[in-house]
């Protein structure tokens, strides 16, 4: 009996880990190269992202600003914060709070920047907060992409992130407090069910089907520079997620996990 | 000078111009302001500026109603002509766009 016991600790164990691990933060908008400039739909949503599973309750974020950047032209500093609108949104299996709002794109890049509010895993007993960008652009005129939006922990991207083809690399730089995180553990998930930003859901039907739980959720590590490199197999949205990038990390006295996360959409030729 | 070196050194202009061309294709996109004015924004495929770059307001004829050239943030604004006009965003030859007035929003 005892070793049965020590059995299904060790697989609720196993099932809770992998669990939080899967944990997204998402910023969601449906293109990220957009031909024309216009009111585009934002949903902060702290989720599982490729079974569309338990979704968390976020708090009131940190910090949710724009950086607008088009050509040589200086950076274009826009808070975000008062626009966003409290919502539920529907996963699967639950409903989490989460965020909404609307922002009027022109031409060049937008890099938006949420830092959202440490969110507590009861289960761990320790904090999660990921500060997350998504770099969308109007029109094909480039801006300061390539450069750190100043997150305490973010993902610098090495590839223009709104061009990809599907079968492209994406390669990005793992940072925190603006130094290189060598060797940072990153997991990446696919977007596999479309989030319904109208009815503030996710589409109950994949896009994939995975044949094993180890696809659902892939693991890479960054090399000695902080530079991480994948090869995005399908179209759609990506999400790259450094996790625990501040060992010593604590948030009202217990550990917080400092992660960067940055999604991309890849498209088909 | 022989004449390979002339091929070669031919050759390399080649390179250098198609090397220029591809890496730098022009983009102007045009907003409505909803305050009866538009402002055009130009630039370059690799971020490069377009300051100083000229531009056009012409009629459905061709007939220049207003010039002017992109400003230090390589952008125009202009007060929006009643009738049927294009805009047009000139660097030079093969470096031309036009945004038909239909098409801004």
């Amino acid at each position: 009996m005892k070793k049965r016991i020590a059995v299904l600790v060790s697989l609720i164990s196993l099932t809770l880990s992998a669990q939080t691990f899967a944990h997204f933060q998402l910023i969601y908008t449906p293109d990220a190269a957009l031909e024309n400039g216009g009111k585009i739909p934002l949903a902060l949503v702290f989720t599982h992202p490729f079974d569309a599973g338990h979704t968390m309750d976020m708090g009131t974020p940190e910090q949710f600003f724009v950086l607008q950047t088009r050509g040589e032209n200086p950076v274009k500093k826009m808070d975000l914060l008062d626009a966003l609108v409290p919502i539920s949104w529907q996963s699967l299996t639950n409903s989490g709070k989460a965020f909404k709002t609307d922002y009027t794109a022109r031409g060049g890049d937008h890099i938006f920047c949420l830092v959202p509010d440490p969110y507590f895993e009861a289960e761990e007993d320790s904090y999660i907060q990921q500060m997350t960008k998504v770099i969308i652009n109007v029109g094909g005129i480039p801006g300061a992409w390539m450069e750190p939006a100043g997150l305490p922990a973010e993902i610098v991207p090495l590839s223009k992130p709104y061009d990809r083809w599907t079968g492209n690399v994406f390669q990005g730089k793992v940072l925190y407090n603006g130094q290189p995180v060598p060797g940072a553990e990153i997991e990446i998930e696919h977007l596999n069910h479309e989030p319904l930003i109208a009815r503030n859901a996710f589409a109950s039907g994949p896009a994939v089907k995975a044949p094993q739980s180890s696809f659902e959720l892939q693991t890479k590590f960054a090399d000695d520079n902080g530079i991480f490199t994948f090869g995005i197999p399908k179209a759609g949205w990506w999400g790259f997620a450094a996790l625990g990038l501040d060992e010593d990390a604590t948030h009202k006295g217990k550990p917080c996990s400092k992660d960067a996360v940055i999604w991309i959409k890849a498209v088909d030729m | 000078m022989k004449p390979l070196k002339i091929l070669m050194v031919l050759f390399a202009f080649g390179l250098f111009f198609t090397g220029i061309c591809q890496a730098h294709t022009p983009l102007f996109s045009c907003f409505d302001n909803g305050d009866g004015s538009i402002t055009c924004e130009g630039g370059f495929s690799d971020g490069s500026s377009a300051a100083g770059v000229a531009v056009r307001v012409v009629d459905k004829d061709g007939k220049v109603l207003m010039k002017d050239k992109l400003d230090k943030f390589s952008e125009y604004t202009v007060k929006k002509p009643a009738q049927e006009f294009s805009v047009i965003f000139d660097a030079g030859e093969g470096h031309q766009i036009k945004v038909p007035g239909k098409e801004i929003f």
